[in-house]
């Protein structure tokens, strides 16, 4: 039954009982049975039911008021649209007043979650915007990057490191280290790194990879994500017990130092090598000066040789100087070229005539096979000579007594270019080696021994050929026949 | 002056050999010379020199290998040895003492120098 006609049937009930009891008392001033028993009973009795009644008629009344509070507060709970109530008339303007406030408190409250919602949500784009930001520069540098969590997982990880240890970077996420490595000696580090839980120590350690390209030498560097104890890590929603307990988490950083570990050999080769070529020179103009001071040569012939030996090691000694000196100018591109109508019949001639004491000593002979020199190319005279005094000095390095040497140069008159050519009936140069012979410090292990080198010449003279002179420089060469060592220039116009 | 000890000197650059035999033999002994160490090699075994001046760095055979050739053979292993090189830097002590070499000499060197050691060496007086 709706409330309404109860609360009207409820106080016309009253009033009808109120109304019949004063009448009576007013009839004949004592109702039989009441008036016998109690007097002022009667009149508390209806007092009663007045007030009840008046209570129902009144509450009938504020009905439609509640209805409307009822209503207005439902549809607040069902879409938070916080409105004041109509503040009206009659008793319930107090409540209605309270309700109100309340209506306002929730309104402020709303009010204010919302902003901070919204704070978040920029903030929450602006950490996403930064991690993106972050994890690009991780995956872009050069350096491998693991990083792994409390659990020894891994979290993130870059190309680098992806291809150091030859793991699938979308498949490693997440996935426990010791199956995503196959490196047992990394994933130890990394265990033990955590177990030490050092936040503020790191661990350097050289360590040799097996990597998809052979064997790297990696400086890896290892470090305990410091976590902040205020802050506790969420796992599925749980935090993680103390970190006292299993540690943080590791970052890994791997540094590639093979190269700079072969450079380091290198150099240190070639200081050896290089004061080794000192040396050599050195130790006979030395000697032999101190045999002319002490008398030791008899005759004039003799002393002849000596001041001979001691001219030669001159040369050498400087010419070795220059190579050094020029080819450290032509790499830090220092060196000053004066570019001028050259000959290179003539400078090859120099050449020889400079270089045919040393092929004599080994009974060398040397062939010439020139071009007229009115063939001219814009050249650097020096260099030129240099590249060539290089190449013949080669050539009666590697080739034994008796051999022969032929120099030639040919000219290309549709091509507009001259090469020259010095054929030696050498050692010869194995295939493996061959595409390497131009660098800087290579030596043919095979022909080692047949004489000491800087394994500067050959570098030279390609930078020479090529670098100054946009010419082109080529090598051929038959293991125990021989080699042929060239270059291609342009003539002038 | 002659003397009846024999020197065998080794070395690859042609120039320091015959201005160290010329020493040797303007102060009186018999010198043979070898341009690597496989030469070197044959010619001590063949004639047991009294003493051996070695390079370090030579085709072939190097010093080093040279020498412990020499002391793996009952009839060359007694051999004075001085080794005349510009590479000392890169032999250890332990490679020298246990080859049998007992002098180390750096290039550049002093002829006068040498000749003295190897007097010292053979026990003779010094020359003149």
């Amino acid at each position: 039954m709706p409330i309404r006609q109860l609360a009207s049937f409820v106080s016309i009930f009253f009033l009808i009982a109120t109304a019949a009891i004063l009448l009576l008392i007013n009839l004949d001033g004592s109702p039989v049975g009441i008036h016998r028993y109690s007097g002022g009973g009667w009149g508390i009795f209806s007092c009663l039911l007045l007030a009840a009644s008046i209570g129902g008629v009144s509450l009938a009344m504020h009905y439609r008021t509640i209805r409307q509070i009822r209503g207005h507060l439902k549809s607040a709970a069902a879409d938070l649209n916080l409105t004041r109530l109509d503040r009206g008339r009659g008793p319930l303007v107090p409540v209605i007043e309270a309700l109100n406030e309340i209506l306002d408190a929730c309104d402020n409250a709303i009010s204010r979650s919302r902003l901070q919602a919204k704070e978040l949500e920029i903030q929450l784009k602006v950490a996403t915007a930064e991690r993106q930001h972050a994890e690009a520069i991780i995956y872009s540098i050069s350096d491998g990057v693991l990083v792994t969590d409390p659990f020894d997982e891994l979290v993130l990880a870059n190309e680098s490191a992806a291809r150091t240890f030859n793991f699938e970077l979308s498949q490693a996420d997440r996935s426990p280290v010791d199956r995503v490595l196959q490196d047992p000696k990394m994933i130890e580090l990394i265990k033990e790194m955590r177990q030490s839980n050092s936040r503020s120590g790191r661990r350097i350690v050289e360590h040799q990879v097996r990597t998809p390209l052979g064997e790297r030498v990696f400086k890896i560097t290892l470090s305990c994500v410091a976590e902040q104890a205020s802050d506790p890590i969420l796992r599925d929603g749980k935090p993680l017990p103390e970190l006292g307990e299993h540690g943080a988490g590791v970052v890994v950083v791997l540094h590639d130092m093979t190269r700079e570990k072969e450079v380091a050999e290198m150099k240190n080769d070639f200081v050896s090598n290089v004061s080794h070529e000192l040396r050599t020179p050195l130790a006979s103009i030395k000697a032999y000066v101190e045999m002319l001071i002490d008398g030791e040569a008899e005759d004039d012939r003799t002393r002849r040789e000596f001041y001979e030996v001691i001219q030669g090691e001159s040369n050498r000694l400087s010419r070795l100087i220059d190579n050094i000196l020029n080819i450290s100018r032509i790499e830090s591109g220092l060196v000053k070229i004066s570019k001028l109508p050259q000959s290179m019949s003539v400078i090859l001639k120099d050449a020889i005539d400079v270089i045919s004491p040393q092929a004599r000593g080994k009974s060398i002979e040397i062939v010439e096979k020139l071009t007229p020199i009115f063939y001219q190319t814009i050249a650097d005279r020096d260099m030129l000579y240099q590249a060539v005094l290089n190449l013949l000095g080669n050539a009666i390095k590697y080739t034994p007594e008796n051999g022969t040497i032929t120099v030639e140069n040919t000219v290309d008159e549709a091509k507009k270019t001259v090469i020259t050519r010095i054929i030696d009936t050498g050692v010869g140069i194995p295939p493996k080696d061959l595409p390497f012979v131009f660098d800087k410090f290579y030596r043919a292990e095979a022909n080692n021994h047949m004489a000491k080198g800087t394994g500067l010449g050959l570098s030279l003279v390609k930078h020479i050929v090529e670098t100054v002179h946009k010419g082109r420089i080529f090598v051929e060469s038959s293991v125990g026949k021989g080699s042929c060592f060239g270059f291609e220039l342009r003539l002038a116009d | 002056m002659p003397n009846n000890k024999t020197i065998l000197v080794a070395d690859d650059e042609s120039h320091i050999l015959s201005v160290v035999s010329m020493k040797l033999t303007n102060a009186g002994y018999t010198v043979f010379t070898a341009v690597d160490g496989q030469e070197a090699l044959e010619l001590a075994t063949a004639q047991r020199p009294d003493l051996l001046i070695t390079d370090y760095h030579m085709p072939q055979l190097s010093g080093l290998e040279l020498c412990q050739r020499l002391r793996q053979n009952a009839a060359t292993t007694g051999i004075p040895t001085i080794m005349l090189t510009a590479r000392g830097y890169n032999l250890e002590p332990s490679d020298t003492e246990q080859n049998g070499i007992h002098r180390m000499l750096s290039k550049p060197f002093s002829p006068r120098q040498l000749l003295a050691t190897v007097n010292e060496m053979l026990a003779l007086p010094a020359a003149a």
